[in-house]
């Protein structure tokens, strides 16, 4: 099994043992401060991110494969910024050095946001996720919004979803022992074909839900409050950390 | 004990009742082989023992509760644990411990003893050091001791398993019933539903079904030389 998109990736720095609540909430601020940054607060983070990259010791590499995906994207940003941009013209049709500008800092925010998501799940195990998350959304109680039902639901999703495409990989090969070709014709006539592999799966997903249900309630599943293995618990340098990210936070958005 | 008397069950929308009349008593620490042929209605009768279905005639009692008390079927469910066929339907968590710790947590237990249940489920079973694994890394045999110590970890009276063996290798499942006996060696009262006549000729009881009737019950010894 290769390396997977932002995948959990093992390890015991004080990046990985932060307290999944200050992460989670230290991605919010780091994507407020970007989303407003200009150059100047653009070259603090980026610093800040690689020096966080380095004390986890995640390969840059990996962190970089995760905007991959997205690099299209992102190059028609910085041409349709870099083109398009009234200003002071540089020696390229029609570009300016305004554009030029925008541009970078238009991709920079792009890349350094997925960036940052990617140093969280990587250095967060799902579980320690789920429970952040659970966490974070108790005080939502009185809305009507139940945090323990909203992560047994999450982690179920996370749960099925290998097991999903195991068994679509198996409905598939069933199917092409029989001759079918998912790779011939045209874009629609693929197309057409994949409802093969998705009714079953669809199928099968609904009696599972049912089986899976039945198990849960005989396991005393209920709505509403459960306890959990491991109750989170910030320690002093989680708070430190916290107070000092909303400081800088707060710094960075209201500079001017 | 659970005691079942004249239990006929008639699933919504069919003529023909699945169960038609089933009387039978399980006691604390014994071992019950439930045989038949497919379709007799074995799953739809261990589905009674902890209240997942409710009875369309006759009643249901697990320790002196009445399953068709709904007020309590929590408690019966956690007396009657219930390991289904398809462990891929069972598992929830994105870890083993995760998943074993799924019950004890629907109890509200405090962490402290959710973490102390899991361990010892996962030992019981011999997945000490799965812990950590992803339930999709599992083999079919370890996927089945999963679940198996999901049901522990609720400290069942009774444990229900419905063909706990199927579709597994033969030294795999011969792990399986060892661990079963020994379970039962410890206590807890096991009822296991299966078609294979091998597998059960150490149970103390054995009760053959067909076409929703216990049509035979005994010592593997009487029974078999019945048959």
């Amino acid at each position: 099994m290769g390396y997977k998109l932002g995948q959990y990736t093992p390890g015991s720095s004080v990046i990985h043992r932060l307290d999944p609540r200050v992460k989670i909430v230290a991605i919010m601020l780091l994507s407020i401060t970007v989303l407003r940054a200009d150059a100047f607060i653009a070259i603090a983070i980026t610093i800040l991110i690689a020096g966080i990259t380095f004390i986890a010791r995640l390969s840059p590499s990996h962190l970089l494969r995760a905007v991959k995906p997205l690099a299209i994207f992102f190059v028609l940003i910085f041409l349709m910024h870099l083109f398009f941009t009234p200003g002071a013209p540089i020696p390229l049709p029609l570009a300016t050095y305004e554009g030029l500008y925008r541009g970078v800092l238009l991709t920079w925010r792009f890349v350094f946001l997925i960036l940052s998501a990617a140093i969280l799940t990587m250095t967060t195990t799902p579980s320690e996720l789920m429970s952040g998350i659970e966490r974070l959304l108790r005080p939502l109680r009185p809305l009507g919004i139940s945090s323990h039902d909203a992560a047994v639901m999450v982690s179920m999703v996370l749960r099925f979803v290998p097991t999903l495409l195991q068994e679509l990989d198996q409905i598939r090969e069933a199917q092409m022992a029989r001759g079918a070709d998912f790779k011939a014709g045209n874009l629609l006539a693929r197309m057409k074909r994949i409802s093969s592999l998705v009714i079953p799966l669809v199928r099968n997903s609904i009696l599972r839900a049912e089986e899976l249900a039945i198990g849960m309630e005989g396991r005393g599943y209920h709505r509403g409050p459960r306890t959990y293995m491991r109750e989170l618990r910030m320690t002093p340098s989680d708070y430190t950390i916290l107070v000092v990210l909303m400081i800088l936070t707060g710094l960075g958005v209201y500079r001017w | 004990m659970i005691k079942v008397e004249n239990l006929v069950h008639r699933y919504d929308g069919d003529d023909v009742p699945v169960l038609r009349g089933i009387n039978l008593e399980i006691k604390e620490g014994e071992y019950v082989a439930i045989i038949g042929p497919i379709g007799c209605g074995k799953t739809t009768l261990i589905k009674h023992l902890n209240a997942l279905l409710a009875p369309t005639e006759g009643n249901v009692w697990v320790d002196g509760m009445n399953t068709r008390d709904t007020s309590i079927v929590g408690e019966i469910r956690r007396r009657v644990g219930m390991v289904f066929q398809n462990p891929d339907n069972q598992i929830i968590g994105m870890t083993v411990e995760e998943d074993v710790a799924f019950g004890p947590g629907n109890l509200r237990l405090p962490p402290r003893e959710i973490r102390q249940r899991v361990t010892e489920a996962l030992q019981a079973v011999g997945m000490g050091s799965y812990a950590q694994r992803h339930p999709h890394t599992l083999s079919g045999g370890e996927k089945r001791l999963v679940t198996l110590a999901d049901i522990l970890a609720m400290n069942p009276s009774y444990i229900a398993l419905d063909e706990p063996t199927s579709s597994l290798d033969r030294a795999t499942r011969e792990v399986v019933l060892s661990i079963l006996r020994r379970l039962n060696g410890q206590g807890i009262a096991m009822i296991h539903v299966t078609h294979n006549m091998d597998e059960i000729t150490s149970a103390d009881r054995i009760m053959v079904m067909g076409d929703g009737r216990i049509v035979l019950s005994g010592t593997p010894e009487e029974v078999f030389s019945g048959v």
